[in-house]
């Protein structure tokens, strides 16, 4: 919840809830500690996520600044009204926010308001967020009895709004926000039965407001369980008995798309990751057990985080996941995690993501916002 | 766009800044080059299971002579256009069959006709620095949509979904992504936010996929050189599998913000990647370069605008 220090006291919790944020926690591009307020003329606009980027001449001397400031992504704006044209060029903006950490010319834009009219812009919500139900039916089937991972046929839809969003094992009882931030770090070692090294890193990680992740920094794919916990995208499944694979097609992250093996191969050799060189998403391999499918992969590189909140993995990652459809509108998603090289015993983490009916993946990639 | 591209002519076309971003591009291309070449050197292994990978692949290597198979086609005549049950050419893999690829085929979308793309004047001036530049997007990590989808290394799958009445079409390089192309018949909406795909829809003209694609932002190039467009561009592309082996490609770019009248390229081909799979490349894996490059989210600077 991207806006929550500012946004609680402008808008209230009610409407800062139906506002979903694009990737990163607040504090890994901003310094909360300096909190910044100015007015400048629209320039442009950079309707791109991961956050749409509005660039202010903000008057100065000798000469004017040019400034950007960081406001919601594409898709939450739109979700709640918000239009590029919502905002014209040359208007005069006031916005409050934090300093970026970088000491660049850039502001977060926790509230911007045309001077104008005293209207706010881009932020909260401009109309009714859609409604997005549950959808209510049964499980989809193939011929043969197998659930569907995907829509019905001549339907479309896809999975999304999980209800986790950081890996903690199942049975504890730990608050994260939105972007796997612990509310309180002294949780930390309850999160996982991390090795000494492992809950040290963790903790950094977690002190550091998640800024080193590499996908906040560099764009790196989210492998493993962290594609089942993107916020505002979702992913679509297209499986493919002629083929004997299924397709991973993720909305959000890199808009990446994988695969995962269901015609009884063996680990090693496919898609071309071996010991000398591991993958983003592993080698995946797949098989049904009733009404349960169960993903199996391994050989995982350490160039990702495998959740948004920074938990280590290594090179011996062993990943087993295990999906259930019980209906049309659910997806029910068990993560056992074996890393010898992280943790001293396999645990599970578990959590539902929610189908949505009628609705294509929203686009989005990392990159769209970068220079 | 051409506002900002006349601001780059307003700076100098000459200046240092162009050839050292030249400069840094060739550099920079290398890293991804030796990343490309790791694949294919572990994909030897556990290769015994029969998935031969066919002559003319061409997967070796960074360089261009590696792409996308236009070389010539070697052995007996190729089999004939696979067909779905209704008599429709089948685009990507045979049902029961292994999965195939297809190589790269264009290279730059005036090739052979450059003399008569009708050019605006600033979309000339801008394709002839970006010969010099070459600063694509596509290097920072961009997802490159339409005809750029088929200058990539290492190709493209098609995968056809008759079960929902679309195609998606895989990208092996950039940044390991996808486009969609609808095939249910349905319409344009009346807002298409701009993104690096656009919308797809494609329709049946005999043996030709016809597939037209609006909404596309200007945040990449639709080619390898540079040919520049603007939101305004509507691409037509025409898909018509010759044989088993041989995808013929063919544009027209109909863009009123960068040429003076809708243009047709030249019939391109792609080549079958036989049994080829789509495997994991991420470009940015290694494509850190802190300033010129996609950069770390430290060094970023979204005041600071970049022209492509």
């Amino acid at each position: 919840m991207r806006r929550f220090v500012v946004a609680v006291t402008a808008c209230g919790l009610a409407v800062c809830s139906a506002l979903l944020s694009a990737q990163h926690t607040p504090g890994a591009k901003f310094d909360l500690k300096k909190p910044l307020t100015l007015t400048g003329t629209v320039t442009q606009i950079d309707w791109a996520n991961p956050y749409v980027h509005i660039l202010m001449k903000v008057p100065g001397q000798p000469t004017p600044a040019l400034w950007a400031v960081e406001v919601e992504g594409p898709i939450t704006l739109a979700d709640n009204g918000w239009a590029q044209e919502s905002l014209p060029l040359g208007e005069t903006i006031r916005v409050e926010g934090f300093a970026a950490r970088n000491g660049s010319n850039q502001i977060s834009g926790n509230k911007v308001t045309l001077t104008s009219s005293n209207k706010p812009v881009y932020v909260g919500v401009n109309g009714t967020p859609k409604a997005r139900p549950t959808a209510t039916g049964p499980t989809p089937r193939w011929p043969d009895g197998k659930p569907r991972l995907g829509p019905p046929p001549g339907q479309t839809g896809y999975w999304g709004f999980p209800t986790k969003h950081g890996l903690s094992e199942d049975g504890q009882n730990v608050q994260m926000d939105d972007y796997g931030l612990l509310k309180n770090i002294a949780d930390a070692s309850k999160v996982a039965p991390f090795q000494p090294w492992a809950l040290a890193l963790y903790r950094t990680r977690q002190a550091d407001s998640l800024s080193h992740d590499p996908m906040f920094q560099s764009c790196k794919p989210p492998g493993g369980p962290r594609q089942y916990q993107q916020l505002v995208s979702g992913l679509q499944f297209v499986e493919q008995p002629d083929f004997k694979r299924v397709l991973v097609l993720l909305g959000m992250g890199n808009r990446n798309r994988r695969l995962i093996y269901t015609d009884g191969r063996k680990q090693v050799g496919q898609i071309g990751g071996n010991d000398d060189n591991p993958l983003f998403y592993g080698q995946a391999v797949a098989h049904w057990e009733g009404d349960t499918w169960i993903v199996d992969t391994k050989l995982f590189n350490e160039e990702f985080w495998f959740d948004n909140g920074g938990l280590p993995h290594t090179e011996q990652l062993h990943l087993v996941e295990r999906f259930t459809r019980p209906n049309l509108g659910t997806l029910h998603y068990e993560a056992t995690i074996d890393d010898p090289g992280a943790y001293t015993r396999p645990w599970k983490s578990s959590w539902d993501l929610k189908w949505v009916a009628g609705e294509e993946t929203p686009y989005f990639l990392c990159q769209d916002d970068r220079p | 766009m051409k506002r900002q591209i006349q601001n780059v002519l307003a700076i100098g076309i000459g200046a240092a800044l162009t050839v050292a971003m030249a400069t840094v591009d060739i550099a920079g291309q290398q890293p991804a080059a030796q990343g490309q070449g790791q694949a294919p050197a572990a994909q030897g292994q556990g290769q015994g299971q029969g998935q031969g990978r066919a002559a003319g692949g061409g997967r070796g290597g960074g360089n261009n002579q590696g792409r996308g198979g236009r070389g010539a086609q070697q052995g007996p005549p190729a089999a004939p256009t696979p067909r779905w049950p209704d008599g429709k050419p089948i685009l990507g893999s045979v049902p029961g069959k292994a999965v195939d690829g297809w190589g790269a085929g264009v290279t730059t979308l005036p090739q052979g006709m450059l003399d008569q793309v009708p050019f605006q004047p600033w979309a000339r001036a801008a394709y002839d620095i970006r010969q010099i530049d070459q600063f694509e997007p596509h290097t920072r990590c961009k997802a490159s949509g339409v005809s750029r989808q088929f200058s990539t290394p290492y190709g493209t799958e098609f995968v056809e979904v008759p079960d929902l009445q679309r195609m998606y079409i895989l990208d092996n390089g950039g940044p390991n992504s996808y486009r969609i192309i609808y095939l249910d018949g349905r319409q344009f909406p009346e807002k298409i936010e701009p993104t690096n795909y656009g919308y797809s829809i494609g329709h049946w003209d005999g043996d030709t996929l016809v597939v037209e694609t609006r909404g596309l932002n200007e945040k990449f190039w639709l080619d390898t050189r540079g040919t520049p467009h603007t939101k305004q561009l509507k691409f037509t592309e025409r898909f018509t599998r010759l044989n088993m082996e041989t995808m013929e490609y063919q544009a027209t770019i109909d863009d009123p913000g960068a040429y003076t009248r809708p243009w047709t390229t030249t019939k391109f081909q792609l080549r079958r990647r036989a049994g080829e799979e789509p495997f994991e490349y991420i470009c940015q894996q290694y494509n850190q370069g802190p300033e010129l490059m996609l950069g770390t989210q430290e060094s970023i600077d979204n005041s600071k605008f970049y022209v492509p």
